[in-house]
């Protein structure tokens, strides 16, 4: 009974602490990518509420939030709101199989920094991905709106074609860990001695692109296409509504999408890497901290490199989007599959 | 066990997903208007009210493709976890499914389901 009770409350502590790092992270990234974005482009961004524009996010979730509650006079008003729980809820499940830390023990207690170490973590990754597409589809078709229909579309027919190729590109870490298990992945790296973008720069490149284009961001934001299409699927919603899209898009997407990223070929928790031989830890001073530390980091500097890419690149049409991912990315995982396997036994040992 | 921990964090995320659904009904001002909720376009009436119509046939194959390769992607997920355990024969195994699925893709390639602007590069 003792430990049902402890169980409980763990659980619900972490909970408590991914919807914090979920919605209040995720609304404070607007700030950032507005600041990353403004001083890309040489001005400074916003300034006037608080400090450098701190409290900006606080007054765009006040002001969406006193926002009229408008519905599309032609819509379905189930799918509509149905769209809403589709979008958030698969997205930020994700994080149930996130690792942000090696196994520690406080008050006599161990407590693994992930909510569930399930075995078939990486598969519920990938299910759970897979649902953002009904979002997208539900909100585009519920608005009865043109320019959401042609967005949602749009971004159905990119998120269905990276799906595809994330999966099979995921496949090589998997071979080489010989798990689903995320947290088990990154004990297999740290074991092996061995991040696994070393042996899996093609899987790595290809995931990126994968990212890209399920996060809806420049070279693939087709769907939203601010000059043609408004915003895409979500033109037809107002309010907290309207915030949420973009909150779970861009920022919870993008930051699991990362975090998975980070313990498939990053190494998870682990410091620097040099292949087959150990690794270094330039912050050692902090710690039972440390692998922490460096777990946000790698999750931040990747965060920041799609955020970079976004003021780089230009945009793609929707059937070269997906032309590459057909027949570019997909013919890629398939070779790397095969390398992987051939590799794989000298990795074992 | 590890189980429940999920169904707890569904259920609060609901709880969360419906909180995001009702509150600008509850925090918002009312103040209607005839034309407030008239579908977004360019400011001149509807020319037919329904946008549900047809569209590029394009996304169709798309999803017949997505399908295919989901489904085979499924098939593989097993494998790669115990491929260690089995030796050459799961790598010949793999490496004839991996063989005919790379066929299929050549073959819907080859049909021309992969181009979306086929009668402007041909004709």
């Amino acid at each position: 009974m003792d430990s049902v009770l402890a169980w409980l409350i763990i659980t619900v502590i972490k909970i408590l602490v991914i919807l914090g790092i979920v919605l209040g992270i995720g609304a404070y990234l607007t700030l950032v990518e507005r600041k990353v974005a403004a001083h890309i482009q040489r001005r400074p961004g916003p300034m006037v509420v608080g400090w450098h524009g701190l409290l900006q996010p606080l007054a765009d979730g006040l002001k969406l939030l006193t926002k009229e509650d408008l519905f599309p006079r032609y819509g379905n008003r189930f799918l509509y709101n149905l769209a809403l729980v589709l979008a958030l809820v698969p997205a930020t499940l994700v994080f149930a199989v996130v690792p942000f830390g090696p196994e520690f023990e406080t008050f006599g207690i161990k407590v693994k920094p992930i909510l569930t170490d399930v075995n078939v973590g990486l598969l519920l990754v990938f299910a759970f991905g897979s649902m953002a597409v009904f979002a997208i589809a539900l909100a585009g078709w519920a608005s009865n709106s043109k320019y959401a229909l042609i967005g949602s579309m749009r971004k159905a027919g990119i998120v269905v074609s990276y799906e595809v190729v994330i999966t099979f590109a995921v496949m090589g870490p998997i071979i080489l860990a010989g798990t689903l298990s995320t947290y088990e992945i990154v004990q297999k790296q740290i074991e092996q001695k061995l991040w696994y973008i070393w042996l899996q720069p093609i899987a790595f490149v290809v995931y990126m692109f994968a990212v890209l284009a399920e996060m809806g961001r420049v070279p693939f934001d087709i769907q939203e296409a601010e000059a043609e299409l408004v915003t895409g699927f979500t033109v037809e919603y107002g309010g907290m509504k309207f915030g949420l899209f973009p909150l779970v898009e861009w920022y919870v997407e993008g930051l699991s999408l990362s975090a998975i990223a980070v313990v498939l070929f990053l190494g998870g928790w682990s410091p620097i890497n040099i292949p087959f031989l150990g690794f270094i830890d330039p912050l050692f001073f902090l710690g039972p901290l440390s692998p922490f530390v460096w777990f946000a980091l790698k999750v931040t500097l990747l965060f920041l490199f799609i955020l970079w890419l976004h003021w780089t690149l230009p945009r793609y049409r929707i059937d070269q989007i997906t032309s590459t991912a057909w027949k570019v990315m997909l013919p890629l995982t398939f070779v790397n599959l095969v390398l992987t396997a051939v590799i794989a036994p000298l990795i074992w040992r | 066990m590890e189980y429940m921990a999920l169904l707890i964090f569904f259920g609060v995320l609901m709880a969360v997903a419906l909180l995001f659904v009702f509150i600008n009904n509850l925090l918002g001002p009312k103040t209607p208007e005839a034309m407030e909720d008239y579908p977004y376009e360019c400011g001149v009436p509807l020319y037919d009210r329904s946008a549900q119509a047809t569209f590029h046939q394009g996304y169709y194959l798309l999803g017949l493709l997505l399908l295919l390769f989901d489904i085979e992607a499924a098939f593989l997920f097993p494998w790669t976890v115990v491929y260690r355990y089995l030796g050459v024969f799961g790598f010949i195994e793999m490496f004839l499914f991996i063989f005919i699925l790379t066929y299929g893709l050549l073959y819907a390639w080859r049909k021309g389901a992969l181009d979306w602007q086929f009668e402007e590069e041909y004709f």
